[in-house]
């Protein structure tokens, strides 16, 4: 099968400033799992470049590799075949106590909120202040980023008496407070109701738009796909399609029922 | 820079206050297991020593073939007199031990009792009550009592009469002082002349006894004399049917006794391996409670390692978790520890010290029970896969 990436306008257009101008940039990558008669493919020649200041939405059906994907760009995993840049290092071939150093220019941000139920919220956040060594400014600076997602009256709360929306704004605040220029999200709506969730891309989109920040987000929640620039669909370890909003809100609007749809 | 952190392992031990004071209550119950056999052990080996650290002397002379207490050998008493010419001896005192039969007065059975005797003009023990009742001790058949000799030999106060080797011994007083292994169910304290009415002739099968030997010989010695040297001068000028040791020292006659009844019982090595269950067992509670706390934090631990933490310093949140359990479980086990000692040495009269030393030494034992199993739990951190939080 050809790599659908190939045929995306948005791609050819970055090409050749993508080692310098884009987040991540990534050729030919190819990953498996597993070792010798159990080796299993997961994912088969990705071409995909993140340009700064992009919010792209990923898509795709359950065990189609999204995760895997977003794994091996945060360096969580290291890659064995093709070429991976972030934030224009090449991960490739790097140690484990470098691909740790990468990871502290990454945001994650989970489904789970994953807070300690033990710390603050200010804690929480001052936790990930810390890993840069700023001890000095650490509950100002917490503060100030719980501030702005809207828990200045938080600060001191464990996550026990917060609501879902408010642990996991925690959570962003935790991801954000370092300033990342990428952040990866997994789910982070899936826990959330609708009013909740809506605020938590608010904030998301408001980073991309006025501090540059790239974003990455794998989501199956069809409430927030209007927030991305980009949606790109992952089908079997594939990039199946790769197109903008418009196109794709053309392409999926129910009301232009086509009869592509009931192709299966 | 280590104290602006944020103190996580604290704040994660803490936070569940029913676990936390369950987690509390695991290592201290280890640590009172460990306080508890280690302090029998001591106090069977301290015991021994009682008696030999009230003696009032520096040196003491005993018959070359007399072990340990529990071994009767008497020496000519002529050693004593003899051990005065020389430089440096200020007195010289016999001491005078025999073991008898004690009735109860009020059950009317018999329990053997050691019986201590010396010169009443001899400051020989450093016990207040003896110097007290020293003329009461003066008249015929009459003995002071061990406050803390065991219940079995009856009532202890002034004024009991009972007999003793078969004839009547009137109790005038009491003192403390405690049992051992070779005082049987307690001590009585007599002059020497009573001694002698009690144990010169009692019959063929016992030994006779006399003023012409000696049990112990205590040794005072001038203010300003080195003792080691003078015990040197003393061994090698006298004959050699008699030992000669300081009191005290390493090489002295209560190391010695201690050394005998290390070697030569169980005792050691019963309570040792008694201890060492008590801290295995530590280490599997702690163990289980690290765990515990890192398999519940699981997702959390790992988010810390996504965000660009290290393997090393989730290993130093478990190993400080490690030891603030070590010290907050150790504080309540000292404590309740120490109750267990007092009750114990009532009941059983035995000497349960509780020095510095073998506090500090228990708690370095704690210390390394928790270090260990926390060497062990966190494996299980850095068996983390951030990877893994991702779509859990």
């Amino acid at each position: 099968m050809k790599p659908a990436s190939s045929t995306a306008p948005v791609d050819a257009f970055l090409e050749e400033s993508a080692a310098t101008a884009s987040a991540v940039s990534i050729r030919g990558l190819d990953y498996f799992f597993g070792q010798g008669e159990l080796r299993k493919q997961v994912l088969y020649d990705i071409n995909l470049t993140l340009p700064k200041g992009q919010i792209v939405i990923m898509t795709g059906p359950s065990g189609s590799g999204k995760t895997t994907l977003l794994t091996l760009i945060g360096a969580l995993r290291s890659i064995h075949e093709g070429s991976l840049q972030v934030l224009g290092q090449e991960l490739r071939g790097l140690g484990n106590s470098k691909l740790v150093e990468v990871r502290r220019n990454i945001g994650f941000i989970f489904q789970a909120h994953n807070l300690f139920e033990s710390l603050t919220a200010s804690q929480n956040v001052e936790m990930a202040v810390e890993l840069v060594g700023n001890f000095k400014n650490k509950r100002q600076q917490a503060a100030a980023m719980l501030g702005q997602l809207g828990l200045g009256e938080r600060v001191s709360y464990k996550p026990a008496s917060l609501s879902g929306g408010q642990k996991q704004r925690v959570a962003i605040a935790r991801a954000l407070v370092n300033e990342p220029q990428l952040i990866l999200a997994d789910e982070p709506t899936a826990a959330l109701d609708k009013k909740s969730g809506r605020d938590v891309v608010t904030i998301m989109q408001h980073l991309a738009k006025n501090e540059g920040r790239t974003i990455l987000m794998v989501t199956h929640d069809n409430r927030i796909l209007d927030v991305a620039d980009r949606i790109i669909n992952l089908v079997d370890g594939r990039l199946e399609s790769d197109e903008t909003l418009s196109h794709f809100q053309e392409t999926h609007d129910p009301k232009k029922l086509d009869g592509q749809m009931f192709i299966l | 820079m280590f104290f602006k952190r944020t103190p996580l392992a604290l704040l994660n031990l803490i936070h569940d206050r029913r676990k936390f004071l369950t987690s509390m209550a695991g290592v201290g119950f280890a640590v009172v297991l460990m306080f508890l056999f280690t302090g029998f052990m001591n106090a069977l080996f301290d015991s021994q020593l009682q008696l030999l650290e009230r003696l009032n002397g520096e040196i003491v002379m005993v018959d070359r073939l007399k072990t340990n207490m529990f071994v009767p050998r008497a020496f000519a008493r002529r050693r004593l007199y003899q051990a005065r010419s020389f430089e440096g001896v200020e007195a010289a005192f016999p001491i005078y031990i025999s073991d008898a039969n004690w009735k109860n007065p009020e059950t009317r059975r018999t329990r053997p009792v050691r019986v201590l005797a010396f010169n009443l003009a001899d400051p020989v023990l450093l016990l207040p009550e003896v110097t007290t009742h020293l003329s009461q001790l003066q008249l015929p058949d009459t003995a002071l009592i061990d406050l803390r000799a065991r219940e079995e030999v009856g009532p202890k106060q002034a004024g009991v009469v009972s007999e003793l080797a078969k004839r009547q011994l009137r109790i005038v007083g009491t003192f403390s002082l405690g049992t051992d292994f070779a005082s049987g169910n307690g001590n009585l304290i007599m002059s020497d002349q009573n001694f002698l009415r009690f144990f010169a002739n009692r019959g063929p099968n016992e030994d006779e006894r006399s003023f012409a030997t000696a049990d112990v010989g205590l040794i005072k010695v001038k203010p300003g004399t080195d003792v080691n040297r003078l015990v040197q001068t003393l061994q090698t000028r006298l004959p050699s049917d008699v030992l000669i040791l300081p009191k005290d020292g390493p090489n002295g006659f209560v190391e010695r006794e201690r050394t005998y009844w290390q070697e030569n019982t169980t005792i050691g090595f019963v309570f040792t391996l008694l201890t060492a269950m008590g801290f295995v067992v530590g280490i599997i509670l702690v163990y289980q409670i690290l765990y515990t706390d890192v398999a519940d934090h699981w997702s959390e631990y790992a988010t810390l390692k996504a965000m660009g933490y290290n393997n090393l310093f989730l290993l130093s949140v478990v190993l400080q978790e490690a030891v603030i359990l070590s010290v907050l479980g150790f504080i309540p086990g000292f404590l309740v520890s120490a109750l267990i000692y007092n009750a114990a040495a009532g009941t059983t009269g035995l000497l349960f010290k509780m020095t510095a030393g073998r506090i500090i030494g228990l708690y370095v034992a704690t210390f390394f029970m928790c270090l260990i199993s926390g060497a062990i739990a966190v494996r299980k951190v850095q068996a983390t896969d951030p990877a893994e939080v991702f779509g859990l």
